[in-house]
């Protein structure tokens, strides 16, 4: 999995916007949307509200997690707690880049968010780390992370996956199993 | 950015991979050796005399490449018994318990954990020991390629590798990766389109003309 499929996933996550246009409900595969009526707040999937702030007929509303006060209570719980703290969002690293990409003029003090988000992240990560460390160094059997985000998982994913292979195959070399395929003459 | 070319990896435990190139390449390490019988007219072969006719006389040191070593390695007919070579014996092992992370492994030998499970291959009293430490030394030098490849981005990076061997160059290549992607898609370079890799020389490739 790379980043930029966690992010088509991360799309689908719903927003609030205010149009300004009206159109009535339209019928989508995966479900209805709208009607948008001008200057009435509705709720759409991210990846319309980006596209339709691009073409500038709307205007985001940033979702309630995404203040100041908010993210920086997140951050100071995550750096007091030794386990994951459980985010606002599954995908709240996915949508911090896109809405702060996209719609920095409809979110109040933009940056100091980008900040907080990527402590908030920055901490998650080295957790994950440190866990990690600990699962190999005492080679145990099972780990259980709660609350982590499909994101970070993939960041780490591939190469622990790999240690924990080469881990494995050389745990087996202890116990000298049969079957040594030597070829006879 | 998918892949076209998949590698065989290393078969990492007591059988190789066949198709792997590194194990190809791990198995040409050489172990020391004694022949245990007199093996005729082979002298120019291993090293020992000038012209085909000499025969190794019995008992001698040769220096064996791992694949023939395995080959020729029968308990019932005895042509040849090997050693451990010096990293895998006692001194070596108790350098690597106390701290794993300052050996330099690329010097003791590129493959130190894929040798070293093959010579558990041959019956040896120390085998277990040999498993153990291997095992050890790897846990013990995770956190350090953990901690290097995932936090070191566009930086050069040959300091850090100088002195992992190859197995755990090629989890640093891993862990980098993981974080140029992280970071490539951050800075939102993983929506723009470019030429994949495979296609970009074909532009430079002028055609010659053909005379004649």
């Amino acid at each position: 999995m790379e980043p930029a499929e966690v992010e088509f996933l991360a799309e689908k996550e719903l927003v609030t916007i205010v149009p300004n246009f009206s159109l009535d409900r339209i019928h989508l595969i995966g479900g209805d949307l709208g009607p948008f009526n001008p200057g009435l707040p509705v709720e759409v999937p991210v990846w319309l509200a980006i596209n339709l702030k691009q073409r500038q007929k709307c205007r985001l509303i940033p979702p309630e997690w995404m203040d100041v006060g908010k993210l920086e209570e997140i951050r100071d719980q995550e750096r007091k707690e030794d386990t994951f703290t459980p985010m606002p969002s599954p995908y709240y690293m996915e949508l911090t880049k896109l809405l702060l990409n996209y719609a920095s003029d409809n979110i109040p003090r933009a940056d100091e968010i980008r900040t907080l988000v990527k402590d908030t992240w920055d901490t998650r990560v080295a957790k994950l780390r440190l866990s990690a460390d600990s699962f190999v160094r005492q080679q145990e059997a099972h780990a259980k992370l709660d609350n982590l985000t499909l994101m970070e998982i993939i960041t780490t994913g591939t190469f622990l996956t790999q240690a924990l292979d080469h881990m494995y195959k050389l745990r087996t070399n202890l116990q000298p199993g049969e079957g040594s395929h030597s070829q006879e003459f | 950015m998918s892949e076209a070319y998949f590698p065989v990896g290393p078969g990492l435990g007591m059988e190789e991979n066949f198709l792997s190139l590194d194990d190809i390449l791990m198995s040409q390490e050489k172990l020391p050796g004694r022949a245990e019988t007199a093996l005729p007219r082979l002298a120019v072969l291993m090293g020992q005399g000038a012209s085909s006719a000499e025969s190794v006389p019995e008992g001698s040191k040769l220096e064996i490449p791992l694949w023939l070593a395995k080959g020729l390695h029968d308990s019932k007919r005895r042509i040849i018994s090997v050693e451990l070579p010096k990293i895998y014996k006692e001194a070596w092992r108790t350098v690597f318990s106390a701290d794993a992370n300052v050996v330099d492994l690329h010097k003791m030998g590129p493959y130190y954990y894929g040798f070293g499970s093959q010579l558990l291959n041959f019956e040896n009293p120390e085998n277990p020991e040999i498993a153990q430490t291997i095992l050890q030394t790897f846990v013990a030098r995770f956190r350090r390629i953990m901690d290097s490849s995932q936090n070191a981005y566009n930086e050069d990076t040959s300091a850090l590798v100088a002195r992992l061997d190859e197995l755990e160059r090629a989890l640093f290549q891993v862990g980098q990766k993981g974080l140029n992607d992280f970071q490539c898609w951050e800075k939102g370079q993983a929506s723009q389109i470019t030429a994949s890799s495979l296609v970009q020389n074909y532009g430079k490739r002028k055609l010659t003309e053909v005379d004649g």
